[in-house]
């Protein structure tokens, strides 16, 4: 059935002038058929024998529908078999070919090279190829994130399906909808502060390094005092005396900047009612053990009367973490997020230690003492030298 | 259809007054006295956007707006002030529109002289010349599908506006349509700044009336009293139901195109042609010649017509502009179909 | 009884000109026993003496006569022979009938018919979709009927409303579409329809591309997806709520038109969607236009060129895996 007109979908047979068996010739009309225009007729395609009509009278069929068949040559054949309606194809269109005398080709290449995907620079800068990635988060899934108060730490668990793994706002809510089958409680304020300090602060490349540190002279040198320092508190001294000496590792990196410190100030945890709290000693390499114990005791008060405010906690590059007093030996705790270093004591042990002048194994309290850093701002080989410093000066507590 | 163009001869001796000569002059006169305020105004840096006079049309265009009557349709275009005033709008019209007040007929939407009042059957122009024809064309189909009688339509246009698409168009579909139309063509030989020699290649522009199955006559538009008597024979042969008809006009512009152009480009020797002549001042020496009014009468009528003028610029004067975030900011009228857009 | 596209049209106009005497049809080749050139006035030349004109080829000065005639109170239909010879009439559209309301406080109701779309072999000239041109500018209303019901009581409504409408209606639907019968009721212009119920994806369209659209709604559901298919059925206004709304329930948006793909529709709707409803999406919103090219004459380039349900599936499928 031809296209008889825009827009015809069907027509219908109200003649048919043939039989099979009929010879018929090159564009004899063997059909009329009628569309809601006029009453048309349909040619054969070539000539030859009417081999069989396959409609009827007065039905009405779609445009393109077999007709009938006709009996031709070879040649015939073949030649009108490639000329029958195909259901439209998608072509893949060829170039035209550019014009001796046009310049076009080459720039019309460029355009289109700059328009993939692939290598694509927006003002000479790489623009992303898609938001596809596991990264990609949409404004749908932020959106409910915001919602639910989420972080991207909390969709750690989902293993996305959409593309590049990403999570999408199925997964989401399907794993939303799991966590609502097991119990729950609402957090304290205290745990959802230290999550949140601790993502941040996880967000950097942090790094431990350790070692061991011989503590028989600190405990005998604190004997002598009144009141009597903790080990950390040396352990603060000495740190402060290592980054005094060393102002390079006190530096942290912000975008290409290193900005140094303008006083070493350095943290201690303290333990308070509901959680532990962090103060800083400000130029901590100025002040004395024998003020950094009355400091500590003053802090103590203070946390008991929940008085250490933020500020008192903000602005230090480094902490001392005493987790030997919970019996821990070592450790790799999380520097602060606003510091680049954070020292841990562990707890102090009797071993026994190879004397090379006596040939023999003698007892000494030993410490295993740890250093996480930014590696951002400070490598290994720094962290270590700091940690060396800092071991020798507690190992000499005259010098603190 | 029988289709025949005739042509009024120009005489140098004046006419014998039309029983309409006076009436028409006062509007010229009126019309004269309120453009050349607006000029002044328009110089003063008081009026936006701008400004655009008829000076030598006055007498073509006051013919135009005397004759039409109830239930007739008047569109008129940017020369045509002393039409509209004849044909009844209210001076405060041209002064709210001109002075930005928001009382005026398009409350400050649209500007200076595409003001109109359709429902009271002048309509508003729009800026693309020849649209206006056929819109008038329709609103005689419609009277006459209503079933009403005796109506005609009057449709202005200048030798430029001739040249566009829309106006052959709709001088084809009126006379398809055989409604009862009249339009006054004034060639004022200078489109902006463009001579009748490269805005049209035939002898005389009223000979393509028959071209279009309109019947046409020429006209000397500089004599007040030849424009009485053709543009109201004309409205006469519409209203009895002859074809559309064709009056073309000769004047000379006798201002800028607006009134920030200077008009250096007309050639002195333009200036020296009789189609050049003040129609103003041939109607008044027509009125001394003939002795129709005497000198005291004169004086009242322009005083009587400043008063008019300042009286009308002195109440625009004092009334509130439109305001931006108080405008409703709609431009269709059924608001259930508003786009919610941000 | 089954009834066409293209007849619900003419049933349309035979009603409006039975019921309202201010009804006239005004266009080329409408009048006589012709009927038009797509017979959408066949026989109401006959049945309506005097009110179905035949006008000369005057695209301006048909649309310009038919302001004229809404102006002194007369409800006139201007039957444009294609939507692309309306662009002789775009002066009168957009800046007289479009501006008057505005300018003149006198609302303008005239109703123009533009056949619209492509069909197979009509090529650049006989296949335009102008709906965006028409929207664009302000004082229209734009309405794109998708289905038989829709034709009739849309036309219907357009003539009807005080202000000037620009009504496309699809040359491929007239005769390739059909209903069992004409409603007596319609839904208001300005609300667009949900023509299938879906959470994975929403595909919002227009006109032909509808059909297309469920059609590829039919086979992904075949893939265990499944697609909402918005039909706007007037593009201006648009139905920004009930778009939103959907996005809302899929989180993704697929924007199918057959116009050409710089600005339009598509661009319209994914513009609101992303300035009130970016929230919502879980994937960046896509569309689906015609090739930046004039329209094919040749019938495998005529379909390469406008959206198909072929294409239309490619897209989804590669949104449903973002």
């Amino acid at each position: 059935m031809p296209q008889l007109g825009e827009s015809i979908a069907e027509a219908t047979i109200v003649d048919i002038k043939v039989k099979p068996g009929d010879e018929i010739a090159d564009d004899q009309e063997i059909l009329d058929v009628e569309t809601n225009k006029a009453v048309m007729g349909v040619t054969t395609p070539c000539k030859g024998k009417i081999a069989q009509i396959t409609v009827q009278l007065k039905e009405t069929y779609p445009v393109g529908a077999v007709l009938g068949y006709v009996e031709a040559s070879e040649a015939d054949a073949a030649r009108f078999a490639k000329q029958a309606p195909s259901p439209a194809q998608r072509e893949v269109a060829e170039e035209i070919p550019a014009r001796a005398d046009q310049e076009v080709a080459p720039a019309r290449e460029k355009k289109v090279a700059a328009r993939d995907g692939d290598g694509a620079r927006a003002g000479g800068l790489p623009v992303p190829v898609t938001p596809k990635g596991a990264t990609f988060m949409s404004p749908r899934i932020r959106a409910r994130m915001a919602e639910l108060q989420l972080t991207t730490a909390d969709l750690a668990g989902i293993m996305g399906t959409g593309a590049g793994n990403r999570v999408t706002i199925k997964d989401l809510e399907n794993f939303l909808h799991k966590i609502e089958s097991q119990t729950a409680q609402d957090a304290s304020a205290i745990r959802t502060g230290v999550a949140d300090a601790m993502r941040r602060s996880w967000m950097r490349p942090l790094s431990t390094i350790g070692s061991s540190v011989n503590l028989d002279t600190v405990l005998q040198d604190r004997q002598s005092r009144d009141p009597k320092p903790g080990p950390g508190l040396y352990a603060l001294r000495a740190l402060a005396l290592a980054l005094a000496e060393t102002p390079g590792a006190a530096a942290k990196l912000i975008g290409n900047r290193v900005v140094q410190s303008t006083s070493i100030d350095v943290g201690i945890a303290v333990e308070a009612e509901d959680g532990i709290m962090v103060p800083v000693i400000r130029s901590a390499e100025k002040t004395s053990l024998a003020d950094l114990a009355t400091k500590y005791k003053e802090l103590i008060e203070l946390a008991r009367q929940r008085r250490i405010s933020p500020d008192m906690q903000a602005g230090g590059i480094a902490t001392v973490s005493n987790f030997g007093t919970f019996g821990m030996e070592w450790g790799t705790p999380i520097p602060l997020p606003d510091q680049t270093l954070l020292l841990g004591l562990g707890a102090g042990k009797k071993v026994p230690s190879w004397n090379e002048q006596k040939k023999e194994f003698v007892p000494r309290t030993e410490a295993q003492i740890t250093l996480s850093f930014d590696h951002r701002s400070i490598d290994g080989g720094g962290a270590g030298r700091l940690l060396k410093r800092v071991i020798e000066l507690l190992e000499t507590p005259k010098k603190l | 259809m029988l289709q025949t163009a005739q042509r009024q001869s120009k005489t140098k001796k004046p006419s014998p007054p039309h029983e309409r000569f006076l009436e028409a002059y006062r509007w010229m006169l009126l019309t004269r006295t309120l453009e050349e305020k607006l000029v002044s105004l328009y110089r003063g840096g008081l009026i936006t956007g701008g400004v655009y006079i008829g000076k030598g049309q006055e007498a073509v265009s006051a013919a135009c707006g005397l004759f039409l009557q109830k239930g007739d349709i008047f569109a008129p275009l940017i020369r045509d002030q002393a039409g509209r005033s004849a044909f009844g709008e209210p001076l405060l019209d041209v002064t709210r529109t001109y002075l930005g007040s928001r009382q005026g007929p398009m409350r400050g939407r649209d500007g200076n002289i595409h003001r109109g009042r359709p429902q009271q059957n002048q309509l508003a122009m729009v800026s693309h010349l020849g649209a206006m024809i056929s819109v008038t064309v329709g609103t005689l189909m419609a009277k006459r599908f209503k079933g009403e009688k005796d109506f005609i339509g009057l449709a202005c246009i200048g030798e430029g506006g001739m040249q566009t698409g829309a106006f052959h168009e709709g001088m084809n579909i009126a006379a398809v349509e055989q409604v009862p139309l009249v339009i006054v063509a004034t060639n004022n030989h200078y489109a902006y700044a463009t001579q009748n020699d490269r805005e049209f290649a035939c002898h005389d522009l009223v000979d393509r009336a028959i071209g279009y199955g309109f019947e046409g006559y020429s006209l000397d538009g500089t004599d007040l009293s030849a424009c009485l008597e053709v543009i109201g024979g004309a409205v006469k042969r519409a209203r009895a139901g002859r074809p559309p008809q064709l009056v073309v006009a000769s004047v000379l512009r006798l201002s800028g195109h607006g009134e920030h152009d200077d008009a250096s480009y007309v050639t002195e020797e333009i200036k020296r042609e009789p189609f050049a002549r003040d129609c103003l001042k041939v109607a008044e020496q027509t009125i001394a010649d003939l002795n129709l009014v005497d000198a005291k009468t004169l004086t009242e009528w322009r005083k009587e017509a400043v008063a008019k003028v300042d009286e009308a610029i002195a109440t625009a004067q004092k009334e509130a502009p439109p305001e931006g975030d108080k405008e409703d900011w709609c431009a269709i009228s059924v608001r259930d179909l508003v786009d919610s857009l941000q | 009884m089954s009834i066409t596209y293209l007849e619900a049209i003419r049933e349309a106009q035979a009603k409006l000109l039975r019921d309202d005497e201010r009804v006239f049809i005004y266009g080329q080749d409408v009048g006589g026993t012709f009927g038009g050139a797509f017979k959408a006035t066949k026989g109401l030349a006959k049945e309506f003496p005097g009110r179905v004109l035949n006008t000369p080829i005057s695209e301006d000065a048909m649309v310009g006569a038919a302001i004229g005639a809404a102006i002194e109170g007369m409800r006139p239909i201007v039957a444009m022979q294609f939507a692309d010879f309306s662009s002789i009439a775009l002066n009168q559209i957009l800046n007289n009938a479009g501006t008057h309301y505005w300018r003149t406080n006198v609302p303008v109701p005239i109703t123009v018919r533009l056949p619209s779309g492509g069909t197979k072999g009509s090529g650049p000239f006989h296949s335009q979709s102008m709906e965006s041109i028409y929207a664009h500018y302000p004082g229209l209303i734009v309405m794109t009927p998708a289905t038989v019901e829709d034709a009739y009581t849309m036309l219907i409504e357009a003539v009807a409303i005080d202000d000037p409408v620009v009504y496309c209606e699809h040359k491929y639907l007239y005769y390739h579409l059909k209903a069992d019968k004409l409603p007596t009721q319609g839904v208001p212009t300005g609300t667009a329809r949900i023509a299938r119920e879906g959470r994975d994806l929403t595909i919002v369209s227009y006109s032909a591309m509808v059909h297309e659209a469920l059609a590829v709604a039919e086979q992904l559901a075949g893939e265990g997806f499944e697609i909402e298919v918005v039909d706007l059925r007037s593009v201006k206004p648009l139905d920004t709520n009930t778009v939103l709304a959907s996005v809302a329930r899929t989180g993704r948006l697929l924007c199918v038109g057959e116009s050409f793909p710089w600005g339009g529709v598509t661009a319209e709707v994914i513009a609101r969607v992303a300035a009130e409803g970016f929230h919502l999406l879980d994937a960046a919103p896509q569309r689906l236009n015609a090739k930046d090219t004039p329209i094919p004459y040749h019938p495998n380039l005529w379909s390469a060129h406008r959206p198909n349900a072929k294409e239309i599936a490619r897209k989804a499928r590669a949104l449903l895996r973002e």
